[in-house]
């Protein structure tokens, strides 16, 4: 029989409020200038998210010429000596500010437990549900105050796990519209009205006991409101982008979700995640490439470029990434070839937040199929975007369980591509 | 048949009634009868020493086999006629709490006629029933609205998907290998033919779903459409997972950081931990070595607080054995203390101790009073009604709502209780009438972990977005039968009393009267001025709160 004695609620070692550091305290805190102004020089984030795992051969990898290259064509960068695939013209003269690793090694070829582990930076089946990264960071960098929402994604993506609603994705489902339900078809005046009645009968609620949850609900309206008529609402809009830039960023969701992107960064936003499904080529692969490369080489190039010229670029990390890469082998699938799931070996992208641009990090051998050398697992890639977004990797969250658990678990940062 | 049934009983028994010391004369007769016909019936077959146990492969055999251990247990025949009212229970817990503290007052017909309508049956009360529940004079109305909605297949949908988000909220496993669905339609089933809690758990835990062959690679089918199999499903039929998950959703306690390390605040020790998870196990079950992957040790099933099987069991048996040790157990108090106390902290907002995340280290509030009725929930063959029927009628629920903010008030009064999204949903339905994009919105937007304490949730702006702007949700109830219904009542003060027991399903009080006539003196428009009051109450914390 095990023995047990009584601490009381208040003894536990974290209530779970407190774990997640998102105490009615902070809610209310006054948004200060000084905070606004630590913000300005903070980092931020733009994941580019390839849903369904482009192939590494088509993209940064290209092995023409061999067994496994397929028809695909190689292309002189903007550095000498190195060649990514032909369907990147864009992005082969940005790369002098891009990092490109070609030695990722995976271990998840499932699509649900890839984009887990590649959001997470954990693998999907243990006890707890691991928060988007894009959570996290709102959770460290975001600011409880600000108007806009701490973590937006354009498109589904992964929810914010154990660390609860308040740095939840917020989604917008098309590029270019503002999120639902911020515009109201009611008057202002009569929205006042409405608000002053509503207080009126939430004061007598909270006369009668429910103090607490009266106040929390007062400032969710607040903030609701905040966001309503804030200014920076128009950062979910395009209005203002002359043609020519939305034109270069490509007249297309992706490539306008890109560009809203790039506005909610500077408005603030430590996090946006923008998606762009349709890479899962097992079959008809050197086809269908084309129109998809297209559209993210040029979205991407320009995104880049238009970051750099803000001087957006050396506080803002741009991630290029899939769930996991493609075989090298190119199967026999009809009615045409195609290449199937593999973590192996795969790539990725990153620039900007001090990543140091024009370098080449790891190599996989001619076939394709082994990484030869400077292996880099998933977590030390999410080592090294921690260490650009300056988020101590090692710092604890705490699961509702009040399970403590280090941001990162294990790797080291690719120190060579970091300034 | 039933002899082998005899013969396996006798090895189960040895298992779950080792402990078990006669506790009275009558009980002591019945085993030492069913030992006696078990040695008879093994003169005959067995020649060694252990027992034989069936294979117990299927679902029925599995049930079969625990409904007899679930007869045998000795302290369920010898508590069966002990009496424990309300009335004990507030006598007992007032005790303990404190007499000389101020409680705050009981609550009016009105208020608890919202209260367990949102409680037993996952929506508020029309106004009807309001005024119908207010206006009958005689004195043991409340006890019987309590009983009769008891008896209603809403009480059982209601719980069944409380049961179905507990289980599946902390789930990660592929949505096409789990039902959720089916789990709650099974649960719905148990609930309202009155199943025991022992027996739920026991099928849930016990169950070991077969993937069909055939079906398999065409229809992804883990037969997750058998309801039971789902909880199994939904922690993806691992060891480790199963181990935590039993212990965190049947027991309350914690002890999943055992998995990689001695439990830090706890007792619990990693060896204890993956003793658990060999049970959930096909085949022969290893810890892993941290720090060198290629050593591992061997664990062989042994439960947490100490029980063995003296035989070797196969898979099958492993999970009948497990299910044993949880809920036939009379040394797992765990068992019954943590259903009793996740229904306490549904039904007033605090725990004993927080639903989830105990360990023997951390003990609860006034254990003697949840203790207790953790013992008679037993007595009354975890029959999940009786525990319904105790607290509902208790002072303790009928409490006027306060903010709670120590734990010396715990129990003095009711916490005021954010409503989960079910409960959002039928309220907003029935101003709107059905309309599924606005169900799914809501869903979505107020959906919250229910083992998360009261205290520790929080809403969201996206929820205040929605219940301000959301066009579709404006434009039905600018159109509603409620809104058409109170734009042609003339007088003022009738209009309100309508618009407040449709809304929030009370009367208005006298300063809400004085502000709705002023304000339907000032707008002109009425239609505009009606749409302005429901829009406020439906916005108000109160439509969003269990008061």
């Amino acid at each position: 029989m095990i023995h047990s004695h009584p601490p009381t609620l208040s003894s536990m070692p974290l209530s779970r409020r407190q774990a997640l550091g998102l105490s009615a305290a902070s809610l209310l805190a006054p948004l200060g200038l000084h905070a606004e102004q630590i913000k300005k020089q903070q980092r931020a984030c733009i994941l580019v998210w390839l849903a369904g795992a482009p192939s590494q051969m088509e993209t940064w990898d290209p092995k023409p010429g061999t067994g496994n290259g397929g028809p695909t064509k190689a292309i002189k960068t903007a550095l000498p000596g190195v060649s990514i695939a032909e369907h990147w013209p864009q992005m082969a003269k940005a790369l002098g500010n891009v990092a490109i690793i070609r030695s990722m090694v995976g271990k998840e070829a499932a699509h649900a437990r890839g984009t887990y582990h590649l959001h997470t930076g954990r693998r999907l089946g243990g006890p707890e549900k691991h928060p988007n990264f894009g959570s996290v960071v709102a959770a460290e960098l975001g600011d409880t105050n600000s108007e806009l929402p701490n973590f937006v994604s354009v498109g589904q993506t992964l929810s914010s796990g154990f660390l609860g609603v308040n740095v939840a994705p917020f989604i917008v489902n098309r590029a270019g519209q503002l999120p639902a339900n911020v515009s109201t078809a009611v008057a202002s005046p009569r929205v006042s009205r409405r608000l002053a009645l509503l207080k009126a009968q939430d004061a007598d609620l909270s006369k009668a006991g429910a103090a607490s949850l009266v106040e929390e609900h007062r400032v969710l309206y607040e903030r609701a409101r905040r966001l309503m008529t804030s200014p920076k609402l128009k950062s979910f809009k395009l209005d203002g982008e002359p043609a020519a830039r939305q034109q270069a960023y490509g007249k297309n969701p992706f490539g306008q979700g890109l560009l809203v992107a790039r506005r909610l960064v500077e408005a603030g936003v430590p996090f946006v995640e923008v998606r762009r499904g349709g890479w899962d080529m097992h079959n008809s692969l050197f086809t269908r490439i084309k129109p998809a490369a297209a559209q993210v080489d040029r979205g991407v190039a320009s995104l880049l470029g238009d970051l750099k010229r803000r001087g957006l670029l050396e506080r803002t990390l741009v991630i290029v990434a899939g769930e996991f890469g493609r075989t090298p082998k190119v199967n026999s699938k009809s009615p045409a070839p195609g290449r199937d799931h593999w973590a192996r070996s795969f790539g990725l992208m990153l620039a900007g937040a001090g990543i140091r641009g024009g370098h080449v990090v790891g190599k996989t051998s001619a076939n394709g199929q082994e990484v030869v050398d400077r292996a880099v697992s998933v977590e030390d890639l999410f080592q090294t975007i921690c260490s650009a977004m300056k988020i101590d990797a090692d710092k604890e969250l705490f699961t509702p369980g009040g399970r403590p658990l280090k941001i990162v678990d294990g790797g080291k940062p690719i120190s060579e591509i970091l300034g | 048949m039933r002899r082998l049934l005899i013969l396996m009983l006798c090895a189960l028994l040895a298992i779950v009634a080792s402990t078990a010391d006669a506790q009275t004369k009558k009980s002591g007769k019945r085993r030492a009868t069913a030992r006696k016909s078990a040695k008879k019936a093994g003169k005959k077959k067995s020649t060694t020493k252990k027992p034989k146990l069936p294979p117990l492969k299927t679902s029925a055999d599995k049930q079969k086999f625990l409904a007899i251990i679930r007869d045998s247990m000795p302290v369920r025949r010898a508590g069966s006629n002990i009496r424990y009212t309300p009335l004990d229970l507030d006598r007992s817990l007032e005790y303990r709490v404190g007499r000389d503290r101020s409680y705050a007052p009981l609550i009016d017909d009105e208020r608890f006629v919202r209260r367990v309508h949102l409680d037993l049956v996952g929506r508020p009360p029309s106004g009807t029933e309001v005024r119908k529940f207010v206006a009958d004079t005689t004195s043991s109305k409340r006890p019987r609205l309590i009983d009769q909605l008891l008896t209603t297949e809403a009480y059982a949908r209601k719980w069944a998907r409380y049961w179905k988000d507990v289980i599946f909220f902390e789930s990660t496993a592929n949505r096409n290998r789990t039902n959720p669905k089916a789990l709650e339609d099974w649960l719905t089933g148990q609930f309202k033919k009155g199943a025991s809690w022992d027996a739920i758990v026991a099928e849930l835990v016990s169950a070991m779903p077969v993937r069909d062959k055939k079906k398999k690679k065409e229809k992804n089918d883990w037969s997750q459409k058998t309801g039971q199999n789902n909880f199994v499903l939904a922690y993806e039929n691992k060891p480790p997972l199963l181990a935590a998950q039993t212990a965190r959703l049947f027991m309350g306690i914690s002890i999943q950081c055992a998995e990689c390390h001695d439990h830090p605040f706890d007792k619990w020790k990693r060896e204890q931990f993956h003793e658990l998870a060999a049970f959930f196990s096909r085949g022969k079950y290893y810890m892993p070595n941290l720090d060198n992957p290629a050593k591992k040790t061997e664990m062989k099933p042994k439960f947490l607080l100490g029980e063995q099987p003296p035989v070797k069991l196969t898979t099958h048996q492993r999970r009948v054995a497990i299910a044993a040790y949880l809920v036939y157990n009379q040394d797992n108090y765990w068992f019954a203390r943590s259903f009793v106390n996740r229904i306490w902290n549904e039904l007033v907002g605090d725990g004993f101790y927080a639903v989830d995340s105990l360990g023997p280290d951390q003990e609860c509030l006034h254990p003697s009073v949840v203790n207790r009725i953790a013992a008679v929930f037993r007595y009354r063959k975890f029959d999940p009604r009786w525990v319904f029927r105790l607290l509902l009628n208790s002072r303790a629920y009928q409490r006027d709502i306060q903010s709670i903010d120590n734990d010396e008030d715990l129990f003095t009064a009711v916490r005021p209780i954010r409503l989960n999204s079910a409960q959002v949903k039928s309220s907003v339905l029935r101003l709107t009438g059905a309309n599924r994009n606005i169900g799914r919105s809501v869903e979505r937007e107020f959906r919250f972990d229910p083992s998360i304490p009261q205290r520790d949730l929080e809403g969201t702006v996206q929820q205040a977005l929605f219940l301000m702007n959301n066009p579709t949700l404006q434009n039905k109830l600018n159109q509603s039968k409620l809104k058409k219904r109170l734009v042609n009542v003339k007088q003022p003060r009738r209009l309100l009393t309508q618009l407040y027991l449709a809304v929030l399903s009370r009367q208005p009080t006298d300063n809400e009267y004085a502000r709705g006539q002023k304000h339907l003196r000032a707008v002109p428009d009425r239609a505009e001025a009606v749409e302005d009051l429901i829009w406020v109450l439906v916005n108000s914390t109160e439509f969003l709160t269990k008061r």
